[in-house]
């Protein structure tokens, strides 16, 4: 007679059951919140139903945050996967082992960073008088450049930043995919006189398509996470120029009127929108 | 052998892009504010350790480091204890529930970090733990677990099947397997798992912005506050206290550049 195994049951069920609470209990909590008046000052609070996002709907800031949220996640991906797909290339065709160590290490580091660091090591690089970025500018011209308070180009250079965080570290990971393929199709295209770059575009590149396709869905995850960095760099200025929607929650929930409930209308919106768009992706990539 | 030279000078273009920011940040930690502030940035000056001593003797730094570290450490602790039991569970018993529940610790990471914090702080004001430590450990444990888990899978996926069977013809029962077998073979990965959990709660600012105010602040909420110190950004101080609080991410980054290697080196078995 087999004896049941006890263990998938002791290992799973109070994990699994206090991730439930510590992840619902709050996602039901802000739910609740949205649809009352509630602020930070007063416990008090009374049910208005479904006014805080009719309100929403008439919010200019609302619509221009969410536009801005959603050209970061365009912006950040695409870039990112842009830099770490040349820069894996680049590294798998030019540099030697040892090389590709070193780099590896190095492109390793920014990501490692705190966001906040990041954004303080850049913001003073991009400092409109002092900083490194913005010498050659200030050499050429006599004026100082000033992207971070420019509305045209705030978004782009913390965009910049977040880039400069994970399309390196990527760029790695698109390395060691690389060097995990069975060489005989590169080595055969070689044989065949094929240009470097054609062997990638029509080779490599296709035979990784699902990992990649995985790294993008990541970053795209990831780039949610963009508070610490605009904190930082712009809170959320010039004006509203890099004003995502956490950032609007935030300044709607703690800094200008404590409208917790207002603020969790905002955050229950990103959330709906977050987790369908993000699950039908991820099952449709993983099938 | 000249597009090598090129693609060789391209790439160590995206090194300087690395490199650069980052020494010029170590530089400036150890400049007065005459040097820093010069329309021609200095490369020659004579070092100060006035930021270090000032960032370092001040007590609210002090205050934050124990408080980054007790609640990091302990957040990974319950990540550990709680995560790779889940995780050898999942990876060892693949169906459809374990595969549910797979995608349930993964889709955690959707969530956004307000609609996390806007609600936590709220409960954690009504409960009490708000501006606790014990409040940022339950926060951050939600962080910890599952990402332990999900890390945690491939590395228990990796360990054969032929090992745990011997030792269980040798008369160990499941339990005794996972703690004298399974864990010690898939150690290293692990390891590599911890740190990641370790660097994502220690550079974590969003939650502990919203859950604390004074007596549980993590050092990234005190390293942030410190741009706002009176009229003058004192730029020299905070590069300091950037180049202290990166330390110990960049302290795991072999041990976090080994996990990468040991995961792919295995998808090319």
């Amino acid at each position: 007679m087999r004896i049941r195994n006890t263990l998938p049951y002791t290992f799973l069920v109070p994990t699994v059951l206090l991730l439930i609470v510590l992840a619902f209990t709050p996602l039901i909590y802000a739910v609740m919140v949205s649809f009352t008046d509630r602020t930070l000052f007063e416990p008090t609070s009374s049910w208005v139903g479904f006014e805080n996002y009719s309100k929403l709907l008439g919010d200019r800031r609302f619509v221009s945050s969410a536009w801005v949220s959603l050209k970061w996640e365009v912006v950040t991906v695409s870039a990112t996967m842009l830099l770490a797909v040349g820069l894996g290339v680049l590294m798998f065709e030019t540099a030697s082992r040892r090389q590709r160590a070193f780099f590896s290490l190095v492109f390793l580091v920014p990501v490692l960073l705190p966001r906040v660091c990041a954004a303080f090591v850049w913001k003073f690089a991009f400092h409109p008088l002092y900083g490194i970025i913005t010498f050659p500018y200030r050499a050429i011209t006599g004026r100082p450049l000033d992207v971070l308070s420019d509305p045209n180009s705030a978004l782009l250079a913390v965009a910049f930043v977040d880039v400069w965080q994970w399309g390196f570290f990527f760029a790695v990971i698109v390395l060691k995919l690389l060097e995990s393929l069975p060489p005989q199709p590169i080595e055969a295209a070689r044989l065949d006189n094929a240009k470097p770059w054609e062997i990638h575009f029509y080779i490599t590149l296709p035979m990784l398509k699902a990992p990649l396709v995985s790294l993008a869905l990541v970053k795209a995850i990831e780039s949610l996470r963009s508070f610490d960095l605009i904190y930082v760099m712009t809170r959320g200025g010039p004006g509203i120029a890099t004003e995502t929607l956490d950032m609007y929650a935030f300044s709607q929930g703690f800094i200008e009127s404590g409208n917790i409930a207002y603020a969790s209308a905002i955050a229950v919106i990103m959330l709906i929108a977050t987790i369908v768009i993000f699950t039908v992706i991820w099952k449709r990539v993983n099938r | 052998m000249k597009s090598n030279f090129f693609g060789q000078t391209i790439l160590w273009l995206f090194a300087l892009i690395v490199i650069v920011p980052l020494g010029w940040t170590l530089l400036n930690a150890f400049k007065v504010n005459a040097d820093l502030l010069t329309p021609v940035p200095k490369l020659f000056f004579s070092p100060t350790l006035e930021n270090m001593a000032y960032v370092l003797g001040r007590d609210s730094v002090f205050a934050a480091l124990i408080n980054s570290l007790i609640v990091c450490l302990s957040a990974v602790a319950i990540g550990l204890a709680l995560g790779l039991p889940g995780a050898y569970a999942i990876a060892r018993h693949p169906n459809r529930i374990t595969k549910e529940i797979q995608f349930f610790v993964l889709s955690l990471r959707f969530l956004p970090p307000v609609a996390v914090a806007i609600p936590l702080m709220v409960i954690w004001l009504n409960l009490g733990i708000y501006d606790t430590r014990i409040g940022m450990i339950i926060a951050y444990s939600l962080i910890t677990i599952s990402i332990t888990m999900w890390l945690g899978i491939p590395s228990f996926v990796s360990v054969p099947r032929e090992v745990e069977e011997a030792a269980r013809i040798d008369g160990y029962g499941p339990y005794a397997v996972f703690f004298w077998v399974a864990l010690p073979v898939a150690g290293k990965s692990l390891l590599g798992a911890l740190a990641f959990s370790f660097i994502l709660v220690w550079n974590e600012f969003l939650l502990a912005l919203m859950l604390t105010t004074a007596d549980a602040k993590t050092l990234p909420i005190i390293a942030s506050e410190m741009s706002q110190m009176g009229m003058n950004v004192p730029w020299g101080v905070l590069n300091a206290a950037v180049v202290l609080l990166s330390l110990p991410p960049l302290m795991l980054l072999g041990l976090l550049s080994g996990f990468l290697n040991r995961a792919f080196a295995q998808k090319t078995r």
